[in-house]
């Protein structure tokens, strides 16, 4: 096949597949800080910080995705 | 009895600014690729329409100051030192008992960010540790916010290389995260062998246990000389492990703070070509708020290994539950 096809392409899945594990991660994040903030309303500031926090770490995984998506669509 | 109105804003002041959101919108619709495509050419003046973006991660040089190239990356971080050096010195030269507006926002910054180290450090290793981690969090939060202001990515200049935007983001130089993050591996070993001596290196070469096993072979206790090989070669892997895991920390730490900012800003370079600029207002939002939650990322991650590496084994459920309080 043609290398630039095939980086394309590389580049679609890379970043595709790589959102698939951080989307549910940080669904489930969100799923347990609604759960706890239902059970214990006034602790609803401490829960949404611990959320954020965790929250930013899922996201880095996607992030490492996008950035080998991006480095094979324009540096490679 | 309170006005009323939307957010504190009376009505037609709110109506008005809705009206100016939506006719941006439209017009970055039809000038965008997207109506172009939709709409062909209307016949708007050339500088409405939007050039694609020429997304280069490297950062561009400007220009050369005595052989040294400087890139637009370094003259946004150099803008973001002299805001915030410029600020707290304008603020500390004239200080009064009872503060006024920029002397309360100067305390309220310094003073949730020592009640943050405190609270995850202890008291005293807090007030230690305060200096680096406040540094790290305010210069990467200044980075992130000053690159959304107006001027950003737009000023061009023209080099030898080509147009070249003149200012850019600190942050997504990938430069500068690597650098924030070696500064970080070098504080953590160095206040890691400052309060545990050199008994903190055999957190990563163990082999205490492995020669302990084999003496006590020679010695002829060979049941309890063979469980103690066994032992000891666990813990000299997972020594091996944990200094993995301190150097791939340096890779992540650097590729989070620089991921989230390029993506960010491609984000909204891209969506603005595309021309569906009501949405992007969101993202540009989403912006402050990412900025805000890396910098805190960075630096509370630096404060909690750093505050694992002093602690020690004996005082490891006491620092456990500071972060988990924390």
């Amino acid at each position: 096949m043609d290398v630039e096809a095939v980086k394309m392409l590389a580049a679609g899945l890379a970043m595709g597949l790589g959102a698939l594990g951080p989307g549910i991660g940080i669904g489930i994040l969100g799923y347990g800080a609604m759960q706890a903030i239902g059970r214990n309303p006034e602790a609803s500031g401490s829960i949404t910080t611990n959320m954020i926090l965790s929250i930013a770490f899922c996201e880095a995984i996607g992030i490492y995705a996008l950035i080998v998506a991006i480095i094979l669509a324009m540096v490679a | 009895m309170p006005k009323k109105g939307l957010l504190g804003l009376s009505f037609p002041v709110s109506i008005g600014i809705v009206v100016i959101f939506l006719v941006l919108a439209a017009i970055n619709f039809v000038s965008g690729s997207l109506g172009k495509s939709l709409f062909g050419n209307v016949g708007l003046p050339s500088w409405l329409s939007v050039s694609p973006p020429h997304l280069e991660l490297p950062s561009e040089t400007v220009l050369h100051i005595f052989g040294f190239p400087i890139t637009n990356t370094i003259i946004g971080a150099w803008l973001t030192i002299i805001v915030l050096v410029g600020f707290t010195y304008a603020v500390s030269s004239r200080l009064r008992l009872i503060p006024r507006r920029w002397q309360a926002l100067l305390e309220f910054m310094l003073g949730a960010l020592l009640s943050f180290c405190q609270s995850v450090a202890g008291e005293k290793k807090g007030r230690t540790f305060f200096p680096i981690i406040a540094t790290i969090f305010l210069f990467v939060v200044f980075n992130a916010w000053l690159s959304l202001l107006p001027g950003f990515g737009s000023i061009i200049v023209h080099t030898a290389e080509g147009e070249v935007p003149l200012l850019r983001g600190a942050n997504t130089d990938v430069n500068l995260p690597l650098a924030l993050a070696a500064v970080s591996f070098v504080f953590v070993e160095y206040f890691g062998i400052k309060s545990l001596g050199l008994r903190y290196l055999t957190k990563f070469l163990n082999v205490g246990r492995f020669i302990g096993s084999i003496a006590q072979l020679f010695k002829g206790r060979f049941k309890a000389g063979l469980g103690g090989l066994f032992s000891g070669i666990i813990d000299i892997f997972v020594g091996v492990l944990e200094t993995l895991s301190e150097l791939i920390r340096i890779v992540s730490f650097t590729f989070r703070l620089f991921g989230v900012s390029t993506a960010g800003e491609i984000l909204i370079l891209v969506g603005i070509f595309l021309g569906i600029r009501g949405l992007i207002e969101f993202f540009y939002g989403l912006e402050i708020i990412f900025g805000l939650v890396q910098a805190v990322v960075f630096s509370g991650l630096t404060l909690v290994f750093v505050t694992v590496a002093t602690a020690g084994h004996g005082a490891e459920k006491e620092s456990h539950g500071a972060t988990h309080g924390g």
